[in-house]
């Protein structure tokens, strides 16, 4: 037998303690990273690192009204500006019109630049892109949206609009990759597609997307295109990308102040609860302490080896708790991922597990300590004199 | 020799108690317990501790084991005067020089009959297969070698007596000592522990304190001792 054994023996004495304080700490544990990682997922929509280098122009009367192609060329000659791209929501389905995901006609020549993290440009190659620059009628997607239809690059996608009045055929020529699975759910191709199959569109774009060398630039080009473009027949709105998440980010400083509310209260309650099943399942041992340190265990070793138990307990909880909360965050990903996009990143971080794991050992130790320590501090006479 | 004085024979104490003095307070009522209790006990000795209840046969034989501390006296037991350890420093000494057995066993539900005998090995420097091996012997020594698997609840009163025995000898400790070890027993097994607890004695050179109400128990011991409302009444021989 050794130390470890011993402990564990322990800790199986009462089945009902080891229920209990398992059970609550896999609800408290599940309930805390869930809700945390939906908090972690929220803020990275606005936490986009790439988000502060690009600014996006629009119809000043509002998103369905369209920009002239030509400015493209006023916007390229600004010096603070690196790259322009021209986007267009084409809002197509593919088979079936519940089977949602972004797709947009963008200017093939710019887009990589423009958007080179979301691509995740080392895991594709120069002939890849060649290949998509080639072909008119071709696309790129995003992995994860590959993965789900079983596309691979070289099968036709059959797209049929909704805004618009085409259904275009789209050869694959391109699969990417992205740090960020919400990235992935996108399609794009060539402008021509829309520009020739939809006449009306010819020379226009919903937007136009501009990335700037420094983002300490962004205020001033702002204004100057603004500026430029007032009093003309297609006046314009400039805003960075940060801007336009705002709106959502008020709504979120209340939405994690209810998270971290909650989550201080599910601490509380499960350390009331940990630390008076602890504190009985101790007390319930007087005379088996009394009789370890008659044997020759000093205080502080019988002190170490209940803690070792509830850490034990407690970690075995969280454990298993994080283990479920990562099978849930699974299953909201694959559920809700295709609807609502940002929950396609919905995860349980490692930091947020650490977190866990770390509170609940916390949890362990303080609401066994007191006991324990209580319990060994007891004279061995008291102790042998209480049956038990 | 005073009233209070006692030497049980010839050869080296191994317990030497000096005016040992036990009291309790209940508030700032001093409530004595022991008074002035010296004795002298030669290594090897079997002593049975008597006398009616409360008068002290228990607080007197948990400070000779280390577990209690007298509030006046000296007590010099296997080589080391206890008021000078400190509680930690006791607890190694317990550990190395004293074996206890109890009325009610107090054995460890959750651990089989081997790992109960196995767990003040923990405390030794002892590897695993050394632990084993000691481990066996004991079982051995008390005959219950193939009930080592079994769990406390699977063993008879009697059985679970005699693991505690083996635990308590198997970090072969000069003294042991038993508080009423048969006092949960039928007069059966009460006989085979004390019979036991005799070769232990004689085979092994164990000094064996041992608290005990029960006449035939401590005729098998060799000095009865008696104990009478916190002072030495007298000490008798046992003539076998
Ligand atoms: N913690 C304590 N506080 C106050 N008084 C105590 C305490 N422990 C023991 N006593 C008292 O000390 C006296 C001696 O107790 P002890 O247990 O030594 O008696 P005993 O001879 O072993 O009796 P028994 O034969 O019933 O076991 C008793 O009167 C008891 O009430
Ligand atoms: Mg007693």
């Amino acid at each position: 037998m050794r130390w470890l054994a011993l402990i564990w023996k322990s800790l199986l004495r009462s089945r009902r303690r080891t229920l209990l304080i398992v059970g609550s700490l896999v609800l408290s544990v599940f309930t805390v990273a869930v809700l945390q990682s939906l908090l972690t997922t929220l803020d990275s929509i606005t936490d986009n690192p790439n988000s502060g280098s690009r600014l996006a122009v629009r119809h000043k009367s509002g998103i369905t009204q369209m920009l002239p192609r030509s400015y493209e060329t006023y916007l390229r000659q600004q010096p603070e500006v690196e790259t322009v791209c021209a986007l267009q929501w084409f809002g197509g389905y593919y088979q079936d019109p519940r089977n949602f995901f972004a797709n947009f006609a963008s200017d093939e020549t710019t887009i990589f630049q423009t958007f080179r993290e979301e691509f995740g440009l080392s895991s594709i190659t120069e002939a890849q892109i060649k290949e998509y620059l080639r072909d008119g009628a071709g696309c790129i997607v995003g992995e994860s949206l590959a993965l789900k239809n079983g596309w691979k690059v070289g099968d036709v996608v059959p797209l049929t609009g909704t805004i618009f009045p085409i259904n275009p055929r789209l050869t694959i020529r391109l699969i990417f990759k992205s740090s960020r699975p919400s990235d992935e759910n996108v399609m794009h191709f060539h402008y021509k597609v829309l520009e020739e199959g939809v006449p009306r569109m010819k020379g226009l774009t919903g937007a136009f997307w501009v990335r700037v060398h420094r983002p300490e630039d962004i205020p001033r080009l702002i204004d100057r295109v603004d500026r430029h473009y007032a009093n003309s027949a297609y006046e314009t709105l400039t805003e960075t990308e940060s801007a336009f998440n705002l709106a959502f980010v008020k709504m979120l400083g209340n939405i994690s102040a209810i998270i971290q509310g909650i989550t201080i209260a599910v601490v509380l309650a499960i350390l009331i609860v940990t630390a008076n099943t602890m504190g009985t399942a101790i007390r319930e041992r007087g005379s088996e302490i009394a009789v370890f340190r008659a044997m020759g265990f000093s205080a502080s070793r019988v002190l170490s080896l209940l803690l070792a138990e509830g850490v034990l307990l407690v970690g075995l909880g969280a454990a298993l708790g994080i283990f479920l909360a990562q099978a849930a965050a699974g299953a909201v990903r694959s559920a809700l991922g295709a609807v609502m996009p940002f929950f396609a990143d919905f995860e349980i971080t490692s930091a947020t597990a650490l977190l866990c794991l770390a509170g609940a050992l916390v949890v362990g130790l303080l609401s066994t300590f007191i006991p324990a320590y209580a319990a060994t501090r007891r004279p061995i006479t008291e102790g042998l004199r209480s049956v038990g | 020799m005073n009233a209070n004085a006692f030497d049980l024979g010839e050869g080296a104490p191994i317990i030497t108690l000096r005016g040992i003095a036990k009291s309790y307070w209940r508030e700032t009522l001093e409530i004595p317990v022991l008074q002035g209790i010296d004795l002298e006990i030669p290594s090897g000795a079997f002593v049975a501790l008597m006398g009616p209840s409360g008068s002290g046969k228990t607080t007197l034989l948990n400070l000779v084991a280390g577990i209690d501390r007298p509030t006046g006296g000296t007590l010099e037991v296997c080589g080391h005067e206890l008021n000078d350890l400190d509680d930690d420093e006791l607890a190694a000494w317990r550990n190395a020089h004293v074996g206890f057995i109890f009325q009610n066993y107090n054995l460890v539900p959750v651990l089989t009959a081997f790992e109960n005998v196995e767990l003040p090995l923990l405390l030794t420097g002892l590897g695993r297969r050394a632990r084993r091996e000691r481990v066996a012997e004991a079982l051995d020594l008390v005959n219950l070698t193939d009930k080592q698997w079994n769990y406390p609840r699977q063993l008879s009163g009697g059985q679970e007596q005699r693991v505690a025995i083996a635990r308590a000898i198997v970090t072969d400790p000069d003294l042991l000592v038993a508080d009423e070890p048969t006092g949960a027993l039928d007069a059966k097994n009460a006989e085979e522990v004390l019979g036991l607890m005799s070769r232990l004695n004689t085979e092994m050179g164990k000094t064996i304190v041992m608290v005990t109400h029960d006449p035939k128990a401590a005729h098998q011991a060799r000095h009865q001792i008696h104990l009478e409302k916190g002072v030495l009444d007298r000490a008798v021989e046992v003539n076998r």
